[in-house]
């Protein structure tokens, strides 16, 4: 037996002496065995590794490949990123340079997103590439590029993807046409931002299109420079920007909360509901909460909206925002009762349904269960991971650009746990 | 359930089943004889097991049957004749309460009910889908980083902040990444607070890998597999199908016979009505003395009911004693011409649809609601008087219906021509006439022997012959034999009367078939002018589709709130009692494939649900002039959120109405998101429609009609006789998308990869 043993030791050995080839992955962890083969042209690397005595072999993207040892001679293939980037919405902060900011924007940006590869061209064989603007002949979402993206593409998460591969398509399509791959460049920034918070690439397509940007690309590609690490770079660029709820709106996202409450105390707006919900919201997510629910009442008075389905929106928003805050005060989530927990509030169009289940004194889980929520879908997703990692719904920050949804699940938890289980 | 081994293109099982029954039907032949208190007798094949009404025995005491004496060992003392005193045991007591017959032939009896039982079991409770439950979503555990890989023992190994699990004592986790879709079953060798190792299914280990190492988001840990296709009410069917669903559907020989011929094709239950014809060359007419719960039910009614109305008591003989074979030959010739009509007169289609429109409505209405008991049409009443009038037939003779009219019992008469055993008298016949009186059948002719066609083996005639002239025995026994025509019958083999019936009936056969058939095509609607219904997933084309639905409405009872629902008059005499998909009253469920798995005769498929949420069984349309969006009336997204949550993701939105400032620019904002149906993913469900109905049509009162509405035809629906769905589905998927990997190049020394 011991025999046995031996010999298969010093066999594993054997196979280790031979082929020790390393490879580390951007992840840190490592595989050890054999590069079969390096595909240079698909930029990939063939490794053969024993796991639990079995052969495994695969292909690795460069892009994964941090370090591989070949031949007992080490060679980074892919430089690791200096902060924890994330391309994702991430509720950790991270922190760069100036220059660090520009590296990730120029390497990680420049490069297309994995799934780009494998997403099928995919539009109407009616629309007009060319896309004249302004569109001619009125509004046809089958033939005018803007119109396709605004009427298609824009509501149906489905097509997000399908919708990058288009403006890539274009731009391939365009190649020397200024002013159309400048449009292109700006609608794919638009893209990456609205629909993937991936500030990466949405920050590369914004610079690369330049200036002049329209109000709320300006203040899109400040906070890209904001959620990528660097402040300062971020407030230099909302400075250029036009003042608009949006600017406000990322000033109290960027910790700003009392420049962003003095712009907003002295903008003048015949339709002001938004404003003041968008400062409470900010109050609020500062943990100033009497302020905060100062700002709400204000909607409550104010002049009448332009039409009723609005104004009943944001009273209710109002409302409810103003309910959740006085129950924070009231809340031990550590005394509730275990059970499935359910509440709703209002979104951002309709109303968004939570249900939340306890047990043992702790949110175990916080699921959206329905909504209407047309993008920023992040949110749904971030803010429950956010209230079930700190267990609390006071310090909850809000998610890039999706504060409404944010609040509004929030709110929805609050006036669920403040019921009784089922 | 279609039984794999019974499934078309498996004739090797086929016959091998085959055989297989016949051994059984052998060895209970074998034990019946060896069990027999005869056993010196000289005959090869001896059945009986009757009581004998005479309790003196003319065998010496002592020597009583194997049977017999394992039940006097086992049971009470009392229950037995005693031979001291020579009073009667508490057994025949019990079964003189219960009448003559079961006197005379308790066990038959005692198989009547288990098989009436068992037919009423998987009825309503096999097919009674509503106890389905989904599976909770169970706990999940979220912010596992990968640490690292044990290439020695392939454990994998995760890590977290240290809080409290919320999984905990449990053998498999399914493992997701934030940035993905898929998850994997990992086995769990340790988790803890903050740390995780378990070990990787080796089938599941390469892909696994490349998404551990190469991926660098957080992991979460689902108790249950997440995302799964839900399957509670597939699961739900299986675990209570012991038995198949469609058991005594695919026994009763003129489903299948009369199927495979209207289709041309092999249907898989012929083997099951093989079985059935050949077990009954054994036992003649056994299904109809036994099995058949239409049957038993009629018996029930003639003791309870029947028995007690005698003022239309017809006499034995009659113009209507030979209907059940002039019935068969027109459902047969009807069948030729490719028009189905044997589901309006078999037996088990008349029973299942009596139970179905008679009493299903008091199960859904008594354990679920009463309003959810689906409206009814011209066809039901036309099915529930079809099964009053076999029950009242009663009034004119019991079990008149099995007797004269029912067709399925007329290819068992036909398959005694080859029986093999069969009724006998002996000698010490007296002529009581007791026997006469007693069969259920009229198999017994005036001189006291066997009508061969007519004789189901149920033996109470030989309980209740005071002389035990009569035996079971093998066809070419002769042994002691009563002489033939004393008393004289008067019968001849074809008289005039019986030459002139002949000929009528036949002709009327001819005529009635042919005549059926060519209503049918004639009433059959033109597809342009009404729209063709929505058949249940994995409908063979609508041809054959009408060729091998026998209307038996088995799956209309095992559909899951009432999808399905029966056709009446509105497409046709062929459309009768079809099942048809009534989307406005309920979508059909992702989690079921009953229908399919009960049909007795494949005009539904039995699709595995991998393949069923494949099947396109129509395609929603919407339409743009009352649709609440589209009408520009209000907002609106209940068919785009339930086609979501049912996981088709078919509907998606596009706006409309979208408003534009003095540049042409879209304002934020304006106008509506309105419904737009992605025909390659939309399977037709229905689901979409029952929703629009329920809130905007019922509830809310704002649309006349549901806006989305699924419809059939071509290119709307997929319907194969025999192709794989999954399969045909994945090609559609995978037009191009094929990426040539590169050989494997010697690598160049001085700068390996090329950066």
């Amino acid at each position: 037996m011991f025999l046995v043993r031996t010999f298969l030791l010093w066999l594993l050995s054997l196979t280790f002496a031979v082929a020790a080839d390393e490879i580390e992955f951007l992840n840190g962890t490592t595989l050890q065995g054999r590069v079969v083969a390096i595909h240079k042209k698909e930029r990939e690397v063939e490794f053969e590794a024993t796991i639990a005595g079995a052969s495994q072999t695969a292909r690795y993207p460069y892009t994964k490949i941090h370090r591989v040892v070949w031949k007992e001679k080490e060679y980074i293939v892919t430089k690791k990123a200096s902060g924890t980037a994330s391309a994702s919405a991430s509720n950790k902060r991270v922190s760069r340079t100036v220059a660090e900011v520009k590296e990730v924007i120029a390497e990680e940006g420049a490069t297309p997103p994995p799934w780009l590869e494998s997403t099928p061209l995919d539009y109407p064989k009616t629309l007009d590439l060319d896309w004249p603007q302004p569109a001619p002949e009125g509004w046809n979402n089958q033939k005018n590029v803007g119109q396709y993206i605004w009427d298609r593409i824009n509501p149906n998460e489905n097509r997000w993807r399908s919708g990058v591969r288009l403006m890539m398509h274009l731009l391939e399509v365009h190649q020397g046409n200024s002013e159309l791959t400048q449009r292109v460049e700006r609608s794919l920034g638009a893209m990456y931002f609205r629909f993937f918070q991936d500030y990466a690439r949405a920050a590369y397509w914004w610079e690369k299109a330049g200036q002049p940007l329209d109000p709320p690309a300006s203040v899109g590609l400040a906070e890209c420079y904001f959620r990528l690490g660097n402040k300062a770079k971020a407030t230099r660029a909302l400075d250029k920007a036009p003042l608009s709820i949006a600017k406000i709106k990322l000033l109290g996202d960027m910790g700003d909360a009392r420049e962003a409450l003095k712009l907003a105390g002295s903008v003048r707006m015949s339709q002001p509901h938004e404003l003041y919900l968008t400062a409470g919201d900010i109050c609020r997510l500062d943990g100033k909460f009497t302020d905060a629910i100062l700002w709400y009442e204000k909607v409550l008075t104010a002049p009448k909206a332009r039409n009723e389905d609005y104004e009943k929106r944001y009273h209710a928003r109002a409302r409810q925002s103003i309910e959740s805050v006085k129950q924070f005060e009231l809340l031990d989530i550590s005394k509730l009762a275990d059970g499935t927990y359910r509440g709703t509030a209002m979104g951002y169009e309709g109303p968004l349904d939570v249900e939340a289940r306890v047990r043992g004194g702790r949110i175990q889980a916080v699921n959206v269960t329905q909504h209407t929520e047309k993008q920023y879908y992040s949110a749904l997703t971030d803010v429950p991971a956010q209230i079930i990692q700190k267990q609390s719904l006071k310090d909850v920050e809000g998610t890039s650009h999706a504060t409404i949804t944010a609040v509004a699940i929030i709110n929805a938890t609050a006036k669920a746990l403040s019921g009784d289980p089922e | 359930m279609q039984l794999a081994f019974i499934q078309p293109g498996t004739s090797p099982s086929v016959l091998f089943l085959t055989v297989l029954a016949v051994a059984a039907a052998f060895l209970i032949v074998a034990i019946l004889t060896r069990l027999s208190k005869r056993t010196r007798s000289r005959a090869i094949v001896r059945l009986d097991h009757f009581l004998p009404f005479v309790r003196k025995r003319r065998f010496p005491p002592g020597d009583p049957s194997l049977l017999v004496r394992c039940a006097q060992r086992l049971l009470p003392k009392h229950w037995f004749f005693n031979p001291v005193t020579g009073s009667e045991g508490a057994l025949r007591r019990w079964c003189r309460q219960l009448g003559p017959t079961v006197l005379a032939a308790p066990l038959r009896r005692v198989i009547q009910g288990i098989c009436f039982l068992t037919f009423s079991t998987l009825f309503f409770y096999v097919c009674w889908p509503y106890d389905a439950r989904p599976v909770s979503e169970g706990a999940a555990s979220p912010g596992w980083i990968f640490q690292g890989l044990d290439q020695a023992s392939g454990e994998i190994r995760f890590s977290r902040d240290p809080v409290a699990t919320e999984i905990a004592n449990i053998d498999r986790i399914y493992a997701q990444s934030s940035s993905g879709t898929s998850s994997w079953p990992l086995e769990v060798i340790s988790l803890q607070e903050g740390e995780a190792t378990f070990s990787v299914p080796q089938s599941e280990t390469a892909e696994i890998l490349q998404v551990l190492m190469l991926g660098t988001s957080p992991w979460t840990f689902f108790e249950s597999e997440p995302d799964k296709w839900p399957s509670h009410y597939a699961d739900n069917l299986r675990a209570k199908e012991r038995l198949p669903a469609d058991l005594f559907l695919v026994l009763d020989p003129l489903v299948s016979i009369s199927t495979a011929i209207a289709s041309r094709s092999w249907v898989w239950s012929l083997s099951a009505a093989g079985i059935i014809l050949v077990v009954c060359v054994l036992i003649p007419r056994g299904f109809c003395g036994y099995l058949c719960p239409l049957g038993t039910l009629i018996d029930l009614f003639d003791g309870t009911i029947g028995k007690h109305v005698t003022r239309f008591r017809v006499g034995i003989d009659g113009w209507w004693v030979h209907l059940k074979y002039y019935l068969l030959a027109g459902v047969l010739i009807s069948a030729v011409m490719g028009v189905l009509i044997s589901g309006f007169v078999a037996a088990i289609p008349v029973i299942t649809r009596g139970f179905l429109f008679l009493i299903e409505p008091l199960q859904t209405g008594s354990l679920r609601s009463w309003h959810l008991i689906p409206g009814i049409n011209a066809g039901h009443f036309l099915s529930l008087f079809l099964f009053v009038s076999v029950l009242a037939l009663g009034f004119l003779r019991p079990r008149f219906w099995c007797k004269y009219v029912c067709p399925s019992g007329a290819v068992f008469s036909l398959g005694n021509l080859f029986r093999a055993t069969e009724r006998k008298v002996e000698s010490s016949c007296i002529h009581c006439d007791k026997c006469v009186r007693i069969c259920p059948f009229d198999a017994i002719k005036p001189d006291f022997t066997t009508r061969g066609t007519d004789c189901t083996l149920c033996q109470t005639c030989a309980g209740v012959c005071p002389t035990h002239a009569i035996k079971f025995v093998e066809r070419w026994n002769t042994v002691d034999l009563k002489e033939h025509n004393v008393p004289p019958t008067g019968e001849t083999a074809l008289g005039r009367r019986g030459f002139l019936s002949l000929t009528a009936g036949s002709t009327a056969a001819v005529l009635g078939g042919a005549g059926v058939a060519t209503a049918t095509k004639v009433t059959n609607p033109d597809a342009n002018t009404r729209p063709l219904p929505v058949r249940p997933p994995g409908s063979v084309p609508e041809e054959s589709f009408l060729q091998m639905c026998i209307r038996c409405g088995e799956c209309f009872k095992a559909c899951p709130n009432n999808v399905l629902q029966s056709l009446g008059f509105s497409h046709g005499l062929g459309g009768l009692w079809t099942p048809a998909v009534a989307a406005d009253w309920a979508g059909c469920e992702s989690s079921c494939n009953a229908c399919g798995e009960v049909c007795p005769t494949g005009a539904i498929r039995a699709l595995p649900l991998s393949e069923k949420k494949d099947v396109r069984m129509g395609l929603a349309m919407v339409n743009t002039v009352t649709c609440l969006p589209f009408a520009h009336r209000e907002a609106c997204q209940l068919c785009v959120d339930e086609c979501t949550a049912a996981g088709y993701h078919a509907i998606e939105f596009t706006r409309v109405g979208t408003q534009t400032d003095a540049e042409g620019r879209p304002i934020e904002g304006s106008g509506y998101l309105a419904p737009l149906v992605i025909p390659d993913k939309c399977v037709g469900c229905g689901l979409c429609q029952t929703r629009c109905f329920g809130i905007n049509v019922e509830a809310k009162g704002l649309l006349e009609s549901s806006a989305i509405v699924i419809e059939a035809g071509s290119g709307k629906e997929d319907r194969f006789t025999d192709a794989a769905y999954e399969e045909w589905q994945r090609e559609r998927e995978q037009k191009a998308d094929i990426s040539t990997p590169s050989p494997a190049a010697p690598i160049p020394l001085d700068d390996p990869f090329g950066l």
